[in-house]
């Protein structure tokens, strides 16, 4: 394999129960974990040891946290716990500037240890109540706007935050036939994705007021346990190295048009890889596989289909996958153990001309030769990352140490059934 | 949260595991665990509505539990599974028979084992419903944090030594 992880450094000192989830700031180097024993702890991503635990909120398991972003001097958490509850938690964040770092001022930020004194605690500030049953995931909208969060009762609630602590249910969207396991909103759009135990994927989208279901992606044959979409401006792999051919060119037109794709992992042991077909694709030579809808309008339905799978690799059900928005790369792990890295690249001209000469039975020749166009590799595999434990949950983010090797540096964080979270970096050979 | 809930079991012998304080296994001999052990360890759990063990009542047979060696040299991790037998196909306890079934062999067994629990194919109304409850560890985890579920569950799995 052309790239290997290493074991960075694990969080000091770990959870001595399950924990779920792990979720980086979006502009401190700090690391929320989401526990079963009902805390949430903050770890720091700079020197890797614990900074608060928050306790006190949830009466059950904390399921999920999620870091609010284009926050301006204070850090804003949500949480989801099993108690059916989500709670919103406040810490002003005092730096030498009175504002939150610069992201990209990290250097000068390399010894942020969350302040010295007791004010800098994270407060709880507003309990959002509604949900029947436990809740799954929170996740925020990129500009912060909404928060959406998902349960056992089969729903999605989009909350609006108006004021300060003041949060309206602007919807509750009643699509899946079973639990709903995962929320995730599209880097740039307001448009939501939701992942469940009915095996499927809904997307939704605000429409004159109302936020209404547009697209259903089936094909998973087990519970949808993860979904995460690409970077607003991803396939930088595609376009390294090489001079790209006319048709090359073409293609990242093509899919640059559709825009970021979605990535679902499943309790089938895939990765799939869901693609919005274009405008101009759906009333082309393409129309004939769309279901006709008279109920809904034209205009808001969006038609997503699956573009690819990734390698089968995975023995287990694969709990989280993490789809890098800086480099493209696509991280996985679950049941087994295994942490898998994934890249996409170009198929060799050879297997390109041998997939362009199918016989004519397909009517999208072109169409065929595109989704053929390039394929997704293994780059990096560790089994048993957790020693014999289950993982829960995979992400990138930001590298902050001193190790850090460019500004651009990602690290993968894993998140386990032993109580660890560990940090590791992706080097290649 | 819900240790007090569940009574403390030792796990077995295992050649893979640390080794425990030895002060309470009677066996200095480690051996690999095997199906009669797995049977034994559930066998004994009591019908939620007779009294009557889930062994003497075939619920859980010898013959339908089977272990699964690492699949790679590199992998620690071994597979359980275990087929129970509902006494009638719509017995509607069978989602908590299943789950008591899974939750005294994660106690039991030491953590390299995955567990699997299933309905035997045919013998339930609702079998496929059924697996994907007793296979879903999201819910399996909040179902330990019901309090009235953990109850019913502390029944069953008293009559275990």
């Amino acid at each position: 394999m052309p790239s290997h992880l290493t074991l960075l450094s694990p969080l000091r000192p770990p959870c001595s129960t399950r924990t779920w989830l792990s979720a980086p700031h979006p502009t401190l180097p700090l690391l929320a974990t989401a526990s079963s024993d009902r805390t949430v702890r903050v770890y720091s991503l700079t020197s890797f040891t614990l900074l608060s635990t928050i306790s006190g909120g949830h009466k059950r398991s904390i399921r999920t946290c999620a870091w609010k972003p284009g926050t301006k001097g204070e850090s804003v958490l949500a949480t989801g716990s099993f108690d059916a509850s989500a709670g919103i938690w406040r810490k002003w964040e005092r730096g030498s500037s009175g504002l939150v770092r610069d992201p990209d001022d990290i250097d000068g930020g390399g010894d942020y240890d969350g302040g010295e004194d007791e004010e800098d605690e994270y407060n709880f500030s507003v309990l959002l109540d509604g949900h029947d049953s436990e809740i799954k995931s929170v996740a925020w909208s990129s500009g912060g706007q909404y928060l959406a969060t998902c349960s056992r009762d089969k729903t999605v609630w989009i909350w609006e935050e108006l004021e300060d602590d003041n949060f309206e249910t602007i919807a509750v969207l009643n699509e899946h036939e079973g639990d709903v396991k995962f929320v995730c909103w599209h880097p740039s759009e307001d448009l939501l994705a939701s992942s469940s135990y009915d095996d499927t994927v809904r997307l939704y989208k605000e429409d004159l007021d109302d936020w209404t279901a547009v697209a259903c992606l089936s094909g998973h044959e087990g519970t949808v346990w993860c979904v995460d979409f690409e970077g607003d401006k991803p396939r930088v792999g595609l376009k390294d190295g090489k001079e790209l051919s006319e048709e090359q060119k073409k293609f990242i037109e093509e899919r640059e048009r559709s825009g970021p794709r979605l990535a679902s992992s499943s309790d089938d042991m895939t990765i799939r890889i869901w693609r919005r077909r274009t405008r101009e694709g759906q009333n082309g030579t393409s129309s004939h596989d769309r279901i006709p809808s008279i109920l809904k309008s034209n205009s808001i339905e969006e038609d997503w289909y699956e573009e690819a799978q990734l390698p089968k690799t995975h023995d287990r059900a694969i709990y989280a996958v993490s789809w890098s928005k800086k480099s493209g790369l696509i991280v996985s792990t679950g049941s087994d153990g295994k942490i898998l890295v994934y890249q996409e690249r170009w198929k060799s001209p050879k297997e390109t001309t041998e997939s362009h000469s199918p016989g004519a039975e397909s009517m999208d020749v072109d169409k065929l030769s595109i989704s053929t166009a390039t394929e997704w590799v293994i780059i990096a595999e560790v089994e048993g990352a957790h020693d014999v434990f289950e993982v829960n949950h995979v992400n990138w983010a930001r590298r902050y140490d001193r190790g850090r090797r460019n500004d651009e540096e990602e690290v993968i964080i894993t998140t386990g059934d032993d109580g660890e979270v560990k940090v590791w970096t992706l080097d290649h050979d | 949260l819900f240790d007090h809930l569940v009574p403390a079991y030792s796990y077995l012998n295992d050649p893979f595991d640390q080794p425990l304080s030895s002060s309470d296994s009677e066996d200095e001999t480690v051996e690999a665990i095997d199906e009669q052990e797995i049977y034994d360890l559930i066998a004994t759990i009591s019908d939620p509505e007779h009294p009557l063990s889930l062994g003497s009542l075939a619920v859980v047979n010898l013959p339908d539990i089977h272990i699964q060696p690492p699949t790679s040299s590199r992998s620690n991790i071994s597979t359980v599974l275990v087929e129970i037998t509902p006494t009638i196909t719509h017995c509607s306890l069978a989602t908590v028979i299943g789950l008591g079934v899974r939750v005294r062999l994660e106690q039991a067994l030491p953590p390299r084992f995955r567990v699997d629990v299933r309905i035997k194919k045919g013998t339930h109304s609702t079998d496929e419903a059924v697996n994907k409850q007793l296979g879903d560890k999201e819910r399996v985890a909040a179902a330990l944090e019901n309090g009235t579920l953990m109850g019913v569950l502390r029944r069953m799995l008293a009559t275990c030594k």
